[in-house]
């Protein structure tokens, strides 16, 4: 367990590494002065740009630079918005909190849905639900989202008038700032109307998980069907049956816990593309996360902005990436332990 | 009465007529490989074919809706949108802007990409540990963020989101290249060509380019279907194809605020986008479960 750790610590230095370096040299393929880019001061004057260079180390080598601009993102300084002139770090502290709820309850229902549906398609192989799973499976992972979306917000919302349409929260409700996380805020918060206040933002989250969800649910659907059948055609299931176990013994106590490791595993290459669709959904539901914040930032040839998401949004992907990988090698004795003998 | 050897000489079919036989079984797969063709000849001539010119106005026809309802007009077929541009042209012209473009975008990738993996490939040590991380960490880069951040540097318009559509699908078959072509280095038929003297260029270009092929094929139809949602998703934004254009994302964020009044402008280009990426799918799909047939034989 202790080499798996410190491979996985000196994986993700490795990959931060080369990410602090794209970063950085994207100030100088940005269009504009590089400093400018870095700093997002695009009103400083002459002095001031001069002090900023100096920060910056300006005058030493292109490697003294990097590490100066190391230093600054160390401190939490990742310059200003060229937009709002707002620092960088708050303006993503107060958006990133809404991507993780919406990514991780996605994240979770997709798994919830999508795993148990793969497995019943694997146990009838071939027959007419396995087929018939997989060709909404094939709808769900081909619907372009932001189309998804439109319709989920003209049928829930408009021809319903089941759920809201847009945003996190009602603004009648006047939620603490704590954790950012909504959900945990309102419950942390000691309002009066704290029940109506979680109503109100579950029925907010209920349509956008839904569509974040629907494409990674079915490739998880895939995933467990496929590991399913795999697991279903091993020896130790074969021995399991030569013993005179009942079929849902087999399932339930071998075939299902063993299926659901190999899922798991694949779980962290299919966050990315959950982020991907959370950053189009997050732009029709006007969701006030970092996803939005980013094309909004591209209009506005916020240049700063779109450093320090990158920076922000990959690194939250890779922890989501390394947690699932410990998830993995808790549930998984051969991941983190050597074979021996074989 | 056995018929095996009514000919003289062996005829040993090439991995991929192996394939092709494999591939053509299933009858689902058939009817998404036609709709497949059927999207690329209309992509090549969609210009000459079309009704109307796709940005042509029809004032007198603004908003009309698709000729099975009620108000609608025979000679606009799928109706018309807020400027009066016939859908059905633009919905065509756009097979050859979204769907077509996608193929030129995944063949390029391809042709880089595997020339990019077939050479790291080949290296050993340092060097090619490094480029697999590196491939490691632009792989868990969503791809909108990394296509945002390239058109960023290269300014919006229709060409630019195309290259880095590129970019973003070329890690992906260098990944895959890498792997198959070590895959293969490592079986003993390579061994025997390389005890001839054959050269590792030599080997790559006779001995594993023919057998990897498939694989490249079936990774290069996921692609496919990743770059159409990606061209789609950029001109939704408003970052790829400029407005006026007939590409089916744009046509739907131009249809966006007319949701109410005129559904068609939106729910037509969805499902033209919805079609044809299917329609890949299912290609690949096949391409696919006939991979794995071929192993189980």
């Amino acid at each position: 367990m202790l080499i798996f750790t410190l491979r996985r610590i000196s994986l993700f230095f490795f990959t931060m590494l080369l990410l602090t370096i794209l970063s950085f040299s994207l100030s100088f393929l940005f269009p504009g002065e590089q400093l400018i880019n870095l700093t997002g001061q695009i009103n400083a004057t002459p002095e001031h740009l001069a002090a900023l260079a100096h920060q910056y180390q300006q005058q030493a080598s292109i490697v003294s630079q990097y590490f100066s601009y190391l230093s600054h993102l160390f401190q939490g300084d990742m310059g200003y918005s060229m937009a709002s002139q707002l620092p960088i770090t708050t303006e993503i502290f107060h958006r990133l909190p809404a991507t993780i709820e919406l990514t991780s309850v996605a994240l979770l229902i997709a798994m919830f849905f999508g795993i148990p549906i793969g497995f019943f398609a694997a146990i009838y192989h071939r027959k007419v639900p396995d087929n018939l799973i997989l060709a909404i499976a094939m709808i769900g992972y081909s619907i372009p989202v932001f189309w998804l979306g439109m319709l989920a917000i003209l049928i829930f919302s408009i021809q319903l008038g089941w759920l809201p349409s847009a945003g996190q929260i009602s603004l009648l409700f006047e939620i603490e700032y704590v954790t950012g996380l909504q959900l945990i805020d309102i419950l942390l918060s000691d309002s009066e109307y704290k029940w109506q206040a979680f109503q109100d933002a579950t029925r907010h989250l209920i349509l956008p998980v839904i569509v974040v969800a629907l494409a990674p649910a079915t490739i998880f659907m895939r995933l467990a069907r496929t590991a399913m059948l795999e697991v279903l055609d091993t020896h130790y299931i074969t021995a399991a049956q030569a013993k005179g176990l009942t079929f849902a013994q087999i399932i339930y106590r071998h075939a299902m816990r063993n299926a659901v490791i190999k899922v798991i595993r694949d779980v962290g290459l299919q966050f990315a593309n959950l982020v991907t669709i959370a950053m189009i959904t997050e732009m029709i539901f006007s969701w006030p996360g970092i996803g939005s914040w980013l094309i909004e930032s591209i209009y506005q040839r916020d240049y700063t902005a779109i450093q320090g998401g990158l920076i922000v949004l990959s690194t939250f992907i890779f922890i989501v990436h390394i947690i699932i990988d410990f998830v993995y090698a808790a549930l998984n004795p051969l991941a983190r332990e050597p074979n021996h003998g074989t | 009465m056995a018929r095996d050897k009514v000919y003289q000489e062996e005829d040993f079919p090439t991995p991929l007529m192996q394939l092709w036989h494999n591939f053509k079984q299933p009858p689902v797969v058939m009817i998404g490989f036609s709709c497949f063709i059927f999207l690329i000849i209309l992509a090549v001539v969609a210009n000459f074919i079309t009704p109307y010119s796709a940005v042509e106005n029809h004032l007198d026809y603004l908003l009309l809706p698709p000729a099975w309802s009620n108000e609608g007009n025979i000679s606009f077929l799928l109706g018309t949108d807020n400027l009066g541009r016939d859908m059905l042209s633009r919905l065509m012209q756009g097979a050859s802007l979204t769907f077509g473009l996608s193929i030129i975008v995944v063949a390029v990738s391809l042709v880089i990409g595997v020339i990019i993996g077939s050479l790291s490939a080949l290296t050993t040590g340092i060097k090619s540990s490094i480029l697999n991380h590196f491939l490691d960490v632009i792989l868990s880069i969503p791809s909108l963020l990394l296509a945002i951040i390239i058109v960023a540097i290269l300014g919006p318009g229709l060409e630019n989101t195309l290259w880095a559509i590129i970019m973003v699908l070329i890690p992906q078959f260098v990944h895959i290249t890498r792997n198959a072509v070590k895959e293969e280095f490592a079986k003993d038929y390579v061994l025997a060509s390389r005890l001839d003297g054959a050269n590792s260029f030599r080997i790559l270009r006779y001995s594993v380019f023919p057998n990897i092929i498939e694989k490249l094929i079936s990774q290069a139809t996921l692609a496919q279907s990743a770059a159409i949602l990606d061209i789609a998703a950029l001109g939704f934004l408003g970052l790829g194809a400029p407005l006026p254009m007939p590409e089916w994302g744009a046509m739907l964020a131009n249809g966006i605020d007319m949701f109410y009044i005129a559904p068609w402008t939106v729910y037509l280009p969805g499902l033209a986008i919805l079609f044809s990426v299917i329609a890949t799918n299912l290609v690949g799909e096949g391409m696919r479960h006939a991979l794995k047939v071929r192993k189980e034989s």
